[in-house]
């Protein structure tokens, strides 16, 4: 495992994403309110491009306290990404699936140092 | 004391049961007429280190380097690959960017709807239905028809709910499209024939 470099910080804007290859594993990189998260491009489904899909918030549902539903909302700071092939939906914080969240993309740490972003691969 | 003859003494015939091979060592019994194939392996005999080595280099023949087989070869202890193969130098290479989406511009009147919207929003979460009396919401639906359909007849095509889609209700917008046409006295039938003849 080494630090790869992928880019410097200030060229990345917010909301952008960059897919790479580092030797055989292909890896989506996200820049989310500031913060950097790396995750395999593969997904786990049938091995779509799964960083390369819509960007979206977290639909929840609130309930009143009678238990009946309040309608369907976006949360207000949760982002979920979704792959394009039939739609596995993925938590950018944790590349957890949002309906099963004990499947998870490869996630890959990422490190900045001062302007540079590395990936950890 | 049995002198080593004895013990290197080949076993009687009907009394192997009991015989052990020693740990370790192949079991290479003589091939006998009647069972040539089951008589050779033991059910329960390990392979040793050199028949493990012949197997992994067997399993390498014709595995090219640098695939995902190699590498699965390499670690296993043993493998004719743990030294032949060099190791990958990983390289980044960018294969696309995704630009952020696009921002959207806020003037004063969109500011002025939004906040109308959360507003309208928030009274659905506290069931106040009366809070947005019915001649203001026929205002409003008259007016966001007017406007969707200005902007599409300008070429200003874009999707009427967007991402927002993800929290409305398919029921929802089919009690809405059904009073949008008795609205205005149109059947479904009619709707299908002017989506036929237009690009609408």
């Amino acid at each position: 495992m080494a630090e790869q470099f992928v880019g410097k910080a200030s060229e990345f804007k917010d909301g952008e994403r960059q897919i790479i290859r580092i030797g055989e594993d292909e890896i989506g990189v996200f820049r989310h309110a500031g913060e950097f998260y790396a995750y395999s491009n593969f997904c786990l489904h049938q091995g779509g491009p799964a960083c390369e899909g819509l960007t979206i918030a977290r639909v929840i549902e609130p309930l009143r306290e009678d238990k009946t539903s309040m309608g369907l909302h976006f949360h207000e700071t949760d982002m979920n990404f979704v792959c394009p092939w039939h739609g596995y939906e993925y938590d950018m914080k944790t590349g957890a699936h949002i309906a099963d969240p004990r499947v998870k993309l490869r996630k890959y740490d990422v490190v900045r140092k001062g302007d540079e972003v590395y990936v950890v691969a | 004391m049995s002198s080593p003859k004895a013990l290197s003494r080949a076993p009687v015939k009907g009394k192997t049961d009991g015989a052990k091979p020693a740990v370790g060592k192949t079991v290479a019994s003589k091939p006998s007429a009647k069972k040539p194939a089951k008589a050779a392996v033991s059910d329960d005999a390990s392979p040793t280190p050199a028949q493990k080595a012949a197997f992994l280099k067997a399993m390498a023949a014709g595995v090219k380097l640098n695939t995902a087989a190699s590498r699965s070869l390499v670690k296993k202890k043993g493998s004719p690959f743990a030294a032949e193969a060099p190791k990958p130098t990983p390289k980044v290479e960018v294969l696309r960017r995704i630009p952020a989406p696009v921002k959207v511009v806020d003037t004063p009147e969109s500011k002025t709807a939004l906040a109308l919207a959360a507003l309208i929003e928030a009274s659905i979460d506290a069931r106040e239905l009366g809070k947005v009396q019915p001649h203001a919401q026929q205002a409003l639906v008259a007016a966001l028809c007017k406007l969707y359909a200005a902007h599409a007849e300008a070429g200003e095509r874009f999707d009427i709910l967007g991402q927002r889609a993800a929290t409305v209700a398919a029921t929802d917008v089919m009690v809405m499209c059904g009073a949008l046409l008795k609205a205005v006295d149109l059947q479904v039938f009619e709707l299908g024939m002017w989506q036929s003849w237009s690009s609408g």
